[in-house]
């Protein structure tokens, strides 16, 4: 009996070894081109990835991390494994202030022009040479209007008539946007004295809320655990449009945040070229489109409108109109002071009662 | 005197497994928990150490994790985690001593695996579950609605985390009872029987202080993780009532000193419990180890 | 035991127990013929979910690199656990205090302050994130696990055993062999169990220190975008796979029939 086991245990551990080599060629094969994407959403779906592999011969190694932390602390670290990264807009700043990324050599990129202008001269990289948008959105409310009316403000998530039955983003930077454009002020704000009173605001909603998450905003109420979710309008979108009588989206009057993701090259990359064939690839218009599609949130890549399902182009969760981006705001870099009594009135809001 | 030399032979793996690939990184964190954080999730580099020490500064995150403001979440982790103990001690005992002891002996691995096999599949997916059972339209109150009952607001309580940790945790429970159970003399069961004991006078006298090595085993991978979790807190919880596993793991890179020093603290408390109850044990010559 | 109505009190509550362990398990598996993407309703039964998994080349890489990872992971931890746990069952020097002091801290100390600290060695000592990054990772928690339940078991070990084999003419390692080890084996097995609960599923450690896919990961990376039937599909799949290994493992275990 022992015998057999043991026999059973060598051959695994022979194939664990064997395995181990083969994993290790996958990731950076001399001679084998490959590209490896850290990204923190499935925003790139086998099927393009497979395609980019068949025309172009360069593998894609896709890795998911959870949090923007979690990407500034491995690039931090001097982790040089990767060659493209996906943060979201304020994080781009602050990676290009502690030199972790390098500039994105735009002449390489024959589709850079289908990039739709307004996503392009932001405040975190005013002269578009080290982050290439791909995606964009906006972060609003998702109800239940068949149990609540039509809603158009802010003001919903912090009613006492549906205490218990709303749900908030589990992001202080989010939920601290909210207070402060219910105050009328900018969801950048510096002053301590006015974030500290949005962070009051939050504190007190606190025992409306009955969770708070940023993963399964669209499920719990999609399954009526609340009838008022803070969340990203992609998810959201894709809930209302399987049941338009019951849930919509809307994108409140006081305004709300436009929130960008971006590609970038991390400093230490070693496929650069690689990097910039995928970044040319992502732009194709159909590619785009076909982007789009399958992930429904809008794209910086105005060239792929064109082929995008009607029925997306024509959500306006999806793909507002102007009149809604005109009272959204990009997140930027608020410096190290403001970032951290940020964390610090974030904290206070999570342990209160 | 070879004996000896065998035995502490025994020990070197341990010491070159842990020695390296625990102590040197955890001793890597202990020092960053005297730093001062610097620009998003760096460090502030320390010029002069002498002066640093000196000046009390090294302290810093240790005196802020004190902060009142936190008093509640340590008493609510410890809380949680005593009764997630005992709720797993109070259920997983029948169950190790029916597997050890009442079933039948053909049976006994079988039984044990079962208790392990739902274990092999992804937590989180579990967890999931649990909020499909539990939710609002969910698979119970879907069931309850049938009879008429009004739905109950089941997830996202303080309950439901519980649940879902005694549910985490209590194979951690039954496998180191079982082990104590299985290998427990019954010649002594049946001493006691012939000396006249009852039923309750037997278990409560003759079998408990002989699976206490297996109950002390049993709680120490219970409460323990149970103390430090935030997993549970955030899925079945919402995120609502923070633990000190939460506190820990939010904004962890941003401020990895003040984070790691809370970490640290809550490893001194749950080492100092450990402690005690080992000096206890040892008197009654039942360490853990 | 022959105290009747007890037992069936025992046997009750203990299938209980069991239904409850179950009952999530059901849950997935029956939803993961759910139609509905929204997984919450139920709105018809289809296994389009199956047919999507099998298609996931990088769900079966990763199963099968957490499947080599628990293995491996669980035969070192164990040896180490176990010789540890025979060491301090007998030792009462200082090294064995200090021993004892060394296996407690994987367990007290919070997951993801070991899975940073882990990271950060990595990285200072420039090992490569891959598949010995986490097996080293999830040895180090597991040793303790072991020693603890293997302890366990040996305390009170009746040395008398030992010495009537040796009085019986057995050499030291014959001793162990055939006396002492079968005596604690169920013990490691009972370690064995947990440690490769712990390492197949492990997250947070594994998070910090992976360099390739594991089950766990990309479980967490799909539940975080929208969890649809397909992880319950991927669940049901792995419960059948670890079931079919289980039934092999009884068999293998199995007594045979003759002995010469």
């Amino acid at each position: 009996m022992t015998r057999r086991i043991l026999i059973a245990l060598c051959s695994l551990a022979l194939v664990a070894g064997c395995k181990d080599k083969g994993a290790a060629t996958t990731q950076a094969g001399a001679g084998e081109r490959v590209v490896n994407v850290y990204s923190w959403s499935e925003y790139l779906p086998q099927d393009i990835r497979d395609q980019f592999t068949a025309q172009t011969g360069i593998k894609v190694n896709l890795t998911l991390y959870e949090s923007n932390e979690m990407l500034l602390d491995k690039l931090q670290a001097g982790v040089s494994d990767f060659d493209l990264v996906v943060p979201s807009d304020y994080t781009v700043a602050i990676l290009k202030r502690q030199n972790l990324v390098r500039k994105i050599d735009s002449s390489k990129i024959a589709n850079w022009k289908n990039l739709d202008p307004r996503f392009l001269g932001r405040p975190y990289d005013p002269a578009n040479e080290y982050a290439m948008p791909i995606f964009w959105g906006t972060t609003g409310i998702g109800y239940n209007k068949q149990a609540v009316g039509t809603i158009d403000s802010w003001h919903a998530m912090f009613d006492e008539r549906y205490a218990g039955k709303i749900l908030m983003l589990k992001d202080s930077r989010e939920c601290l946007a909210v207070a402060l454009k219910l105050m009328g002020k900018s969801i950048n704000e510096n002053d301590p004295a006015v974030l500290k009173q949005a962070g009051d605001m939050l504190k007190a909603q606190k025992k409306l809320v009955k969770v708070y998450t940023s993963d399964d905003f669209d499920q719990t109420l999609g399954r009526g655990d609340v009838l008022l979710a803070h969340g990203f309008n992609g998810q959201l979108a894709k809930l209302v449009a399987t049941d338009r009588a019951k849930f919509a989206y809307i994108v409140p009057k006081e305004g709300a945040t436009l929130w960008i993701d971006a590609f970038c090259i991390p400093a230490k990359a070693k496929h650069v070229a690689e990097a910039h064939e995928f970044l040319n690839f992502l732009l194709d218009p159909e590619i785009g489109a076909r982007l789009v599609n399958q992930v429904s949130y809008a794209s910086a890549n105005a060239a792929a409108r064109a082929k995008v399902k009607p029925e997306i182009l024509s959500d306006p969760a999806i793909y507002p109109g102007d009149d809604v981006l005109k009272r959204c705001e990009v997140m930027a870099d608020v410096g190290d002071e403001t970032t951290d009594l940020i964390d610090k009135i974030w904290q206070q809001v999570l342990v209160a009662p | 005197m070879k004996r000896r030399a065998t035995h502490l032979l025994q020990l070197l793996p341990t010491w070159l497994v842990l020695g390296v690939f625990f102590l040197a990184p955890i001793g890597i964190m202990f020092g960053i928990s005297f730093r001062e954080k610097g620009p998003a999730g760096t460090l502030k580099p320390v010029d002069d150490v002498k002066a640093y020490v000196a000046s009390g500064k090294f302290l810093n995150n240790y005196r802020e994790s004190l902060d009142p403001s936190y008093g509640g979440v340590y008493w609510r982790s410890l809380w949680v985690a005593v009764v997630t103990t005992v709720v797993c001690l109070v259920i997983g005992y029948p169950v190790a001593y029916y597997i050890a002891i009442v079933a039948n002996p053909a049976r006994k691995n079988l039984l044990l695996a079962m208790v392990a096999i739902p274990f092999w599949t992804s937590f989180l997916i579990r967890m999931g579950a649990w909020k499909l059972i539990l939710g609002t339209a969910g698979v119970l109150n879907t069931f309850l609605a049938i009879f008429h009952a009004g739905p109950l607001d089941l997830l996202y309580t303080p309950g439901a985390v519980l649940t879902g940790l005694v549910y985490g945790e209590l194979p951690f429970m039954i496998l180191p009872l079982y082990a104590s159970l299985e290998k427990m003399d019954r010649t002594l069961l049946e001493a006691a029987a012939d000396l006249g004991a009852g039923r309750a006078a037997r278990f409560w006298r003759v079998t408990v202080p002989q699976t206490m090595p297996g109950i002390v085993a049993g709680v120490v991978l219970v409460f323990i993780p149970a103390a430090g979790q935030f997993v549970v807190s955030d899925i079945l919880g919402g995120s609502k009532g923070a633990l000190v596993g939460n506190i820990i793991q939010e904004g962890f890179q941003r401020n990895k000193p003040l984070k790691s020093a809370i970490a640290f603290e809550l490893t001194a408390v749950v080492a100092a419990l450990l402690a005690m109850y080992a000096v206890y044990l040892r008197r009654r010559k039942e360490s853990p180890l | 035991m022959t105290r009747r109505p007890g037992n069936h009190v025992l046997r009750g509550f203990s299938w209980l127990v069991y239904a409850f362990l179950y009952a999530p398990i059901l849950v997935l598996i029956v939803y993961s013929f759910n139609t509905s993407v929204q997984t919450a309703r139920w709105l018809g039964f289809t296994p389009r979910w199956y047919a999507q998994v099998m298609r996931d080349h990088e769900l079966i890489e990763s199963a099968w690199n957490s499947l080599l990872i628990a293995l491996v992971t669980t035969v070192v931890a164990s040896v180490v656990g176990t010789l540890a746990a025979l060491a301090l069952a007998r030792l009462t020097t200082r090294v064995a205090g200090a021993t004892r002091g060394l296996l407690f801290l994987p367990i007290v100390i919070p997951e993801i302050v070991v899975g940073a600290a882990l990271f950060t060695f990595f990285v200072s000592v420039k090992w490569d994130l891959g598949f010995w990054s986490i097996v080293v990772a999830h040895v180090s928690f597991s040793v303790s696990y072991v020693a603890i339940v293997v302890r366990a078991r040996l305390a009170g070990f009746d040395r008398t055993l030992e010495e009537a084999a040796r009085d019986l003419g057995a050499g030291p390692m014959g001793v162990f062999w055939r006396v002492k080890f079968p005596l604690i084996l169920p013990g490691i097995v009972a370690g064995a169990l947990l440690v490769f609960t712990l390492s197949i599923d492990d997250y947070v450690i594994t998070s910090f220190v992976a360099g390739i896919k594991t089950l766990p990961l990309h479980i967490y990376a799909k539940l975080k975008i929208n969890a649809t039937p397909e992880t319950n599909a991927i669940s049901t799949l792995l419960l059948a796979v670890t079931i079919a290994l289980i039934a092999i493992a009884q068999w293998l275990l199995r007594e045979p029939r003759r002995r010469k």
